[in-house]
C-alpha cells in the first residue's frame, strides 16, 4: 500500500530545500566580491538579484513551512533530489542575466552541468565572459563536487539524525567521522587544503609560462576548481589547449586524479593509514581499468598514426583518456578531434573510460570503481563456485577502508545502479541518433553527460535540440545522485497522486 | 577596355571590401574541420586577438578567434549565433606580437589581426598541439573598450527583492518572539 505524503511531510521537505537554496545564495557572495574587485558593475547586479532571490525564497519557506520534526530517510532523499533541481533554477539567475544564454533552459543546463561536476556548457561567447561569472561557473562546480547538501550541512543544519539522511541521499555513504556534520566539515577541510596547494602550484607555473600575475592568479584558482571537482570547466573556450603547456597539463592531471579518489580514502591517508592506497579496491579497480583503456587507446593511435612520439601520446592521448576516466572533462584537443583525429578505436576507449568513471564518495561520476570492483569480484566468485565441489561455499571479500564480505544485498544494489547507468547512456545515445547525429558522437556525448564527465565530440552546443538538452539535464542530475534519490522523488510524486490518505498528523 | 576593367575592379573593391581584402583568409572552423587537408600548409587567418599574450623566451603564444562574436561580441550587443567561440593558438616571434596591445575579454574588443603561417594538425614541437606557427602578424584594426550602459532595471529589481526579504525577515522575527512568549506563559 502506498501512503500519500501528508502536508507536514511536504512542509518538512520544503523547509530542507529552503536551507539548501539559502546555501546557494550565500555562495554567490564570492563571485559578487570578485565582480566588485574587477569593477564589473553589471555582473555585480546579476549576483545581487541572484542572492536576493535565494534569500527571499528561503524566508518564504521559513515563514510558511518551518517544522520541528526531524527528517526521515524518504524526506532526505527527496530534499536532495528536488533540492538540486530547485538549486539549478536559482543558481541560473546570474547566468541568464549575464546575457550569454539565449534561453533559461541553456542557463539551467550549465548550472546542472556545474553542480554535477560535468563541464559541458551551452554558454555562448565564453571568451568575453566577466571574471565574476567565470568565478561563479568554477565555484559552483567546486561546491557541487563536495555536494551542495554537504555545503548546507556544514553551515545550515544543526546536528541531527536527519542530517545523515540528507548526506547519504546525495550519493555519499561513507561517514569519515562519527558525526555527519563533522564529516561534511572534514570533506571541506580536505578540499580547501588542496585548493591552496594546487592553486599556488598552478599560479607559479602559469607565471613561468608567461601569463600576467593578476589573470594567472584567477586562472590558477579556476583551473584548480575545474580539475579537483572533476568538473572540467576552464575560463577560455579552448579549455586546456589555450595554455599550450606540459606543466599545466601535468599539474591538472595530478589534481583531477587525486580529486577523483574517495573522500574516505583521502581521510584514511591523512590520518596515517597509508597502506590503504595499495589495498583499497577502488584504487585497484582504477589502475586496472586505466591500464586496459590505455592499451585500447594505443592500439587506436597506432592505427591512425597521428600522434607519434611518447610526449604527444601522453599530452593528447593519455591526458584526455584520464580526464574521461576521472570524469573531469578538461581537454587538450578540439572537441571535433575526438571524431576526426582519434579514430574509432581510440574514441571508444575514451567512451569506455568515461562510462566506468571515478570513485564512489568522490567528486567524480560514472559506474564508479567500487561498483566495478564489486561486480568483477562477484563474477570471479561465481566462476570459482561453478568449478568448485557442490558442498563448498565460495565467499568473496573486498577491501574498502575496511574488509567487507559481499552478500546478495550489496550485489543487488550494485547491479541496480549499474543497470540504471547503462540505461541512461543507451537512451541518450539513441536519442542523439534519432536526431541525426553519428552513433559514435551520439554515444560519446550521452555517456559523457550520464557519467558527469564533460568531454564532448561536438554534439553538445547551444543549437542542439531542446529535448536533448532536457534529457541531458536529467542524465546529469540522475547520474550525479546515483539514482536512489531520483527514484525516491518519483516515488513521492506517484504517492502524492495515487497514494492512500493516512490518519497521521 | 582596359580602363573599363580597372573601373570595374575599383567598383568591386568598393562594394565588397571585406571579400576582396580577405580573399586568401580561411575560416578557422574550416581548417579545424579539415585538418588533414591543411596540415603543414601555409594558411592565413584573420580575427580578434583574445585572452592573453604568453611570452616564452623569444617566442610567444596568442589566441585568435574568428567566430561571429569576434566581429560583434555579446558584450557589445551582438546577436546570439547558437555557437561557441572558435579560435586557434598562434606561435610567433616576440617582435611579431609587440603590436598587439588590446586583447579581447569582458571589457575589451581585442585588436583585429591577420596571421600568416604554417598550420600543424599535431605540432611535433609543441607536444601534438593543433597550432599555427606565424610567418607574419599584421594588425588590421585597433581594439577598443566596450561601452556598457549601467543596467538600472537590475538594480531596481534587486532592491525590490531585498525589500520583500526584509519584510519577511521582520515577520519571521515577530513569529519567533510570539512563539517564545507563548512558551514562557
Amino acid at each position: 500500500m502506498i501512503l500519500k505524503p501528508t502536508r507536514e511531510d511536504l512542509k518538512l521537505i520544503a523547509w530542507g530545500i529552503g536551507r539548501v537554496i539559502l546555501g546557494i545564495g550565500l555562495i554567490m557572495i564570492i563571485p559578487l566580491v570578485v565582480a566588485l574587485v574587477s569593477t564589473e558593475w553589471n555582473t555585480v547586479l546579476d549576483f545581487l538579484v541572484g542572492i536576493s532571490s535565494c534569500v527571499l525564497f528561503w524566508l518564504i519557506i521559513e515563514n510558511t513551512c518551518y517544522q520541528k520534526k526531524d527528517l526521515s530517510w524518504s524526506h532526505g532523499l527527496v530534499v536532495a533530489s528536488a533540492g538540486w533541481l530547485i538549486a539549478m533554477l536559482f543558481g541560473a539567475i546570474p547566468h541568464f542575466l549575464s546575457g550569454h544564454f539565449k534561453a533559461y533552459l541553456d542557463a539551467c543546463f550549465d548550472l546542472m552541468s556545474g553542480y554535477t561536476t560535468t563541464g559541458l556548457f551551452l554558454l555562448q561567447d565564453l571568451d568575453h565572459v566577466s571574471h565574476g561569472l567565470n568565478m561563479w561557473r568554477h565555484l559552483l562546480t567546486y561546491a557541487g563536487g563536495q555536494g551542495i547538501i554537504v555545503i548546507a550541512l556544514t553551515f545550515l543544519f544543526a546536528g541531527s539524525s536527519g542530517a545523515f539522511k540528507l548526506y547519504a541521499s546525495e550519493g555519499k555513504e561513507e561517514k569519515l567521522l562519527p558525526n555527519v556534520i563533522r564529516t561534511a566539515r572534514a570533506i571541506w577541510m580536505i578540499s580547501l587544503t588542496y585548493l591552496v596547494v594546487g592553486s599556488i602550484a598552478l599560479w607559479i607555473s602559469l607565471s613561468c609560462e608567461g601569463m600576467p600575475a593578476g589573470r594567472g592568479f584567477l586562472h590558477s584558482i579556476w583551473l584548480f576548481m575545474g580539475a579537483w571537482s572533476t568538473g572540467g570547466f576552464a575560463p577560455q573556450s579552448l579549455n586546456l589547449l589555450y595554455y599550450h603547456s606540459l606543466i599545466i597539463e601535468l599539474i591538472t592531471l595530478v589534481i583531477f586524479v587525486i580529486g577523483s579518489f574517495n573522500f574516505a580514502l583521502h581521510y584514511a591517508v591523512w590520518t596515517g593509514k597509508r597502506s590503504e592506497i595499495y589495498r583499497n579496491i577502488e584504487i585497484k579497480s582504477f589502475v586496472t581499468t586505466s591500464l586496459i583503456t590505455t592499451v585500447i587507446l594505443s592500439i587506436g593511435f597506432s592505427k591512425v598514426g597521428l600522434y607519434t612520439s611518447l610526449g604527444e601520446f601522453f599530452r593528447k592521448g593519455f591526458y584526455n583518456l584520464m580526464s574521461g576516466h576521472t570524469t573531469t572533462g578538461n581537454q587538450s584537443i578540439y572537441s571535433i578531434s575526438f571524431q576526426h583525429e582519434f579514430g574509432f578505436i581510440a574514441m571508444w576507449a575514451v567512451i569506455l573510460a568515461m562510462a566506468i568513471g571515478a570513485s564512489a564518495c568522490s567528486t567524480g561520476g560514472g559506474f564508479k570503481g567500487l561498483r566495478m570492483g564489486i561486480f568483477s569480484k562477484y563474477l570471479w566468485g561465481e566462476i570459482k563456485q561453478l568449478v568448485s565441489p557442490e558442498s563448498s561455499l565460495q565467499k568473496v571479500k573486498i577491501h574498502h577502508v575496511r574488509d567487507i564480505w559481499l552478500d546478495d544485498e550489496i550485489v543487488k544494489g550494485t547491479m541496480l545502479v549499474l543497470i540504471s547507468y547503462v540505461s541512461i547512456y543507451f537512451i541518450g545515445g539513441l536519442l542523439g541518433i534519432i536526431y541525426g547525429y553519428q552513433p559514435s558522437v551520439a554515444f560519446f556525448d550521452a555517456v559523457s553527460a550520464g557519467s558527469n564527465t564533460g568531454l564532448s565530440a561536438s554534439l553538445t552546443s547551444p543549437s542542439m535540440p531542446s529535448l536533448l538538452k532536457v534529457y541531458y539535464i536529467f542524465e546529469l542530475w540522475a547520474g550525479r545522485l546515483e539514482f536512489m534519490s531520483v527514484f525516491a522523488l518519483f516515488g513521492m510524486i506517484i504517492a502524492s497522486i495515487k497514494g492512500r490518505r493516512t490518519g497521521r498528523k | 577596355m582596359r580602363k573599363l576593367l580597372i573601373a570595374l575592379t575599383i567598383l568591386f573593391l568598393l562594394i565588397f571590401p571585406q571579400v576582396s581584402l580577405a580573399s586568401d583568409t580561411i575560416p578557422i572552423k574550416r581548417i579545424i574541420s579539415n585538418m588533414k587537408e591543411y596540415d603543414g600548409k601555409i594558411v592565413t587567418v584573420e580575427g580578434e586577438a583574445i585572452g592573453d599574450k604568453m611570452i616564452r623566451g623569444s617566442y610567444g603564444w596568442i589566441t585568435v578567434n574568428d567566430d561571429p562574436y569576434s566581429i560583434k561580441s555579446l558584450e557589445e550587443g551582438g546577436k546570439f549565433k547558437g555557437l561557441s567561440n572558435m579560435g586557434i593558438g598562434v606561435w610567433a616571434p616576440v617582435e611579431e606580437l609587440e603590436d598587439i596591445t588590446i586583447l579581447g575579454g569582458y571589457k575589451n574588443k581585442g585588436d583585429k589581426i591577420r596571421v600568416r603561417g604554417y598550420f600543424h594538425r599535431a605540432c611535433h614541437e609543441h607536444g601534438g598541439d593543433t597550432d599555427i606557427h606565424a610567418i607574419s602578424i599584421e594588425k588590421i584594426k585597433d581594439g577598443h573598450p566596450f561601452s556598457k550602459p549601467f543596467e538600472f532595471w537590475k538594480l531596481a529589481l534587486s532592491l525590490i527583492l531585498f525589500g520583500f526579504a526584509l519584510l519577511l525577515w521582520k515577520t519571521l522575527n515577530i513569529k519567533k518572539s510570539k512563539a517564545k512568549g507563548a512558551k514562557k506563559e
